[in-house]
């Protein structure tokens, strides 16, 4: 009796054994396979600034919606679009989401029928976290064409957490929680791809092209689909402006109703705090942030700044220009203490220069 | 009974993890772990000469063949280094290049004449599907001073692309897209599967606007396209690759696939003279469906010049297949050099070194020493079948043939001798069918006389040349005589039936071009006993349409092999097929 239980257990342990064997030397062919069939090709305008024709967008529905991201290609008034199959059709914008950087897009005929994501209840589901092996699917670098399948790439979730753009670092195009990816995926075109689990659920939108100038290293995120992030909009009775929260879920299940109400893009001041340092006249584009005058009783002549020291670093930053001297200062708050290295005659300063708020100007 | 509860237990417990995480993890790891240890001593670090620039290369033979990218020894020159894992640093010298395709073949010198090289096996590239694992091995950025090979790991993110080439070279067809890490120095290195096999040989990657390092897609050149370069490769041949000779569009509806449409057709090309005109459809090439110019260019990509595959076009609704022989992408670079679109780099050093005695320059080779070794074998295996040596007297043989056209049956007799008229010798070649004959002097006589008996296209001739071939071997063709490296040849059916499936007739031969006279011959031996089973008989005129005989039944006459079945083609038209009874070979 013992041993009879003993040997179905021996038995289901190794059929476990079995089962786990397989899912870590399978590849990951069929995922892909599958997740090919719900994507598209997008081509537009583009060409010019570095900005490519081309991207990724993603069937929300099986009349042809197609998500992607809220990007300059939109603006091209017949999208192509090439299904995984190659058909080809022309596609219009339907409805933008600027803060959630995406849009929702519609084929231009009458099709059904067509493999897609779905977007409702059961996608709202925990987000993956940090260390989970993820799939990135895209047309970067268009590299594909017609019915060619999607460029597929693995790799894992680094970390969950805020993009927080920063002028003259890099200007993010949207404000929240992020998947921060360990492998390539940002490239050209890429922008409204996929990132799925292993088994080719969908986990977030592919994020754009970013790059950190002051590490010149650029940025791989994706936008979770279920994180809710602040929007704007006008109250239908009050016409007043009011916070809301959205996600990329709620956009597309709202959106494909047709009762997604549109929001504009929230204005973010800058917070930069108040220094007292005046430079030389930015002359040209490269002129180096030299210090022409201090303002007495300013942060910076407490800090012991003085005219003519050339300023080299910020909190361990190159500012090598008064432009981007300036841009890197707007994101340090009043109150924040940072470290300057500057150059007095042929020394080198590290001074530490408490920001302020900017003192009330009178009219 | 405790102790079995507690086992129980464990086991259990152990399962669920098991299932969760580790065994299974760790089995492939540890899986991963030995293939990457079974092949690392294939994988070659490749450097200039001085030290100037280099790659990566993988061993592909135990005699010391290695493959590469022609971009990694275009710069070292003829001779380069070659350091394996083990630390020891080997000579190595140029065997053949493809530019187009980005790919060379190396030769390491043994330190020891018989020493074995470590190698790689080569698998099956058309297998690999997009989400399979890959493993890369190379030299990223020369920084293995040990030639110690780093490796890198990852998905294939694509199969079946195509990347454009910069100017005229290094265009990749139907190449493996992966994200698997690869930098400048991995160039030219082995990207394998997960049983150790090499399936491409890594060369690009797509950078744009980012900086010449890895941006998560990299490509490999597919091996099975190295494979259909691997005769060209070992023969030392500049290989230049295909193209079709006309251009094409593909017409895109909004339903169903695109149609890839000729848009124009050089008239000089053999698809122009197989019938193939503007406006045709064309929907498969050599086996493969043709729906976007992606797909055209890939399949084209896949072959050398010169070499036949069987291609499918529609205009209206009739449907065709033809056999067409492919042309070059190089011609017209030969014809008329421009410095202009040569590829960039530094100029090409001459060979230095140990491994300098094996090499030797000509035109169209890259390096003329292989050439004469492969020919040397080729004719020693090709002797083996029967040496006719001394045997230049009169020949004759009978038999019957069937002329298709005609559709006749006949007794036929045919003779080839030198006639002596005072001290001097003229060819003569009779051929007797039924009550007629005709008779030619192969190297007197003018073109129409040689294209007889009508409608062969000149097997008068090819009989001549034929016999040239086996008194004399390749030392008979003192005009030109090379290894034409690999081609398949289609044989016909010898039930002289239709071909409904030109791929399942084809043959992989060996190719022995040579010059005598006016005559321009192919020679095709079967790659695996040498036995020649056809040839290509073209008049003066590289753009004509050859005589084709095909060789088959052989049997022994007096310790020889000779063949008692020759299938004679022109122009897509099957002439006749001769069945011989007998031969009489007489000596001098």
């Amino acid at each position: 009796m013992n041993y009879k239980i003993t040997y179905r257990l021996l038995g289901i342990a190794m059929m476990l054994l079995a089962v786990g064997e397989l899912r870590a030397q399978n590849s990951v062919t069929a995922a892909s396979e599958q997740v090919n069939r719900k994507m598209v090709k997008l081509f537009g305008i583009g060409g010019f600034k570095g900005l490519p024709s081309y991207g990724t967008g993603l069937l929300v529905s099986a009349k042809g919606h197609i998500l992607t991201v809220n990007n300059h290609i939109l603006n091209t008034p017949g999208i192509v679009v090439h299904l995984y199959d190659g058909r080809r059709y022309q596609a219009k914008v339907l409805i933008r989401e600027p803060e959630l950087d995406v849009a929702l897009l519609k084929i231009d005929e009458d099709v059904d029928f067509l493999p897609h994501f779905v977007f409702d209840k059961a996608a709202e589901k925990a987000m993956a976290e940090t260390g989970d092996w993820v799939l990135a699917f895209s047309n970067q670098f268009k590299i594909a064409q017609g019915d060619e399948p999607m460029s597929v790439q693995r790799g894992a979730i680094l970390t969950v957490a805020d993009l927080k753009g920063r002028r003259g670092i890099f200007d993010a195009p949207y404000s929240g929680d992020v998947y921060f990816l360990d492998n390539i995926v940002c490239n050209p075109g890429a922008a409204g791809g996929a990132i799925t689990t292993r088994k080719g659920e969908l986990l977030g939108i592919i994020g754009r092209e970013l790059k950190d100038n002051r590490i010149d290293t650029w940025i791989n995120y994706a936008v979770p689909i279920q994180f809710k992030i602040e929007v704007q909009r006008e109250d239908k009775k009050t016409g007043k402006s009011i916070m809301e929260k959205e996600s990329v879920i709620t956009f597309v299940h709202k959106a494909l109703l047709g009762n997604y109400q549109e929001t504009v893009k929230i204005r973010r001041e800058d917070k930069g705090g108040y220094h007292g340092i005046i430079l030389v006249v930015n002359a040209v584009s490269s002129t180096p942030p030299y210090v022409e005058e201090i303002v007495s009783g300013s942060p910076a002549a407490i800090a012991g700044l003085r005219p003519d020291d050339l300023i080299l670093y910020v909190e361990g930053f190159s500012v090598p220009t008064i432009k981007i001297w300036r841009e890197t200062l707007k994101q340090y708050e009043p109150g924040r203490e940072i470290s300057v290295q500057l150059q007095r005659g042929n020394k080198l300063e590290n001074v530490k220069l408490k920001l302020a708020n900017p003192p009330k100007t009178v009219n | 009974m405790k102790i079995l509860i507690s086992s129980l237990a464990s086991l259990v417990l152990f399962a669920s993890l098991g299932f969760a995480q580790s065994p299974a993890a760790f089995k492939s790891e540890s899986d991963r772990v030995a293939v990457i240890e079974k092949v690392k001593p294939s994988v070659v670090a490749i450097f200039a000469r001085g030290g100037q620039g280099g790659g990566t290369g993988v061993l592909i033979s135990d005699d010391g063949y290695a493959l590469t990218n022609f971009h990694v020894v275009q710069p070292t020159g003829p001779t380069m280094q070659c350091g394996l894992a083990d630390g020891v640093l080997y000579e190595g010298v140029l065997v053949g290049w493809d530019k187009v395709g980005d790919v060379a073949l190396i030769k390491l010198l043994p330190k020891k004449d018989g020493d074995k090289f470590p190698f790689a096996v080569m698998g099956d590239s058309g297998k690999v599907r997009e989400g399979d694992w890959s493993i890369a091995m190379g030299n990223p950025f020369l920084l293995a001073t040990d030639f110690t090979p780093t490796v890198t790991f990852g998905l294939v993110s694509g199969v079946n692309r195509y990347q454009p080439p910069a100017g005229l070279f290094l265009e990749y067809t139907d190449c493996i897209q992966i994200d698997t890490s690869i930098n400048p120095g991995n160039s030219g290195g082995p990207l394998f599967n997960l049983k150790g096999e090499v399936i491409g040989i890594n060369g690009r990657g797509s950078f744009d606007k980012r900086a010449r390092i890895n941006s998560g897609v990299g490509y490999a050149i597919s091996i099975n396209q190295i494979k259909n370069f691997m005769g060209h490769l070992h023969a030392g041949l500049d290989a230049d690759h295909a193209s079709l000779g006309a251009l094409i569009r593909t017409d895109v509806e909004n339903f169903g696939l695109g149609k890839t449409r000729i848009t124009s057709i050089l008239v000089e090309s053999d698809a122009y003279r197989r019938g193939l005109d503007q406006e045709d459809e064309i929907f498969s090439f050599a086996g493969r469906q043709v729906t976007s110019d992606n797909h055209y260019k890939n399949v084209v990509g896949l072959y050398p010049r010169d070499w036949r595959v069987p291609l499918e076009y529609r205009r209206g609704d009739d449907r065709k297949e033809i056999l067409v022989r492919l042309m070059g992408v190089q011609r017209k670079e030969l014809d008329e050099p421009d410095p202009k679109k040569q590829p960039k780099g530094p100029p090409v050093k001459g060979p230095q070194g140990p491994a300098a005695k094996y090499y030797e320059a000509k035109a169209g080779f890259a390096n003329y020493y292989f050439n004469r070794q492969e020919k040397a074998r080729l004719m020693t295996a090709f002797k083996k079948q029967g040496d006719f040596a001394g045997k230049g007297g009169t020949w004759s043989f009978e038999g019957r043939v069937t002329l298709l056209k005609a559709r006749t049956d006949s007794p036929f007799t045919a003779e080839i001798k030198d006639e002596k008229i005072g001290k001097s010798e003229k060819p003569l070649v009779t051929l007797k069918i039924g009550a007629f004959p005709d008779m030619v002097d192969p190297n007197n006589a003018n073109v129409n006389e040689l294209r007889k008996p009508n409608g062969s296209g000149g097997f008068l001739p090819a009989l001549y040349v034929w016999r040239h071939l086996l008194l004399e071997g390749d030392k008979g063709f003192t005009s030109e005589c090379h290894h034409g490296g690999m081609e398949p040849i289609y044989m016909p059916p010898t039930d002289n039936s239709t071909v409904k499936n030109w791929l399942a007739q084809r043959v992989d031969a060996e190719v022995l071009n040579a010059r005598t006279g006016i005559y321009l011959t192919k020679f095709f031996f079967a790659k695996s006993d040498q036995k020649l089973i056809g040839m290509e008989l073209r008049l003066q005129e590289a753009n004509e349409d050859p005589c084709e005989v095909y060789f088959s039944d052989y049997r022994v006459v007096d310790g020889r092999q000779l063949p008692h079945r020759m299938q004679v083609y022109y122009k897509d038209v099957h002439y006749g097929t001769f069945t011989v009874g007998s031969y009489k070979v007489a000596g001098n």
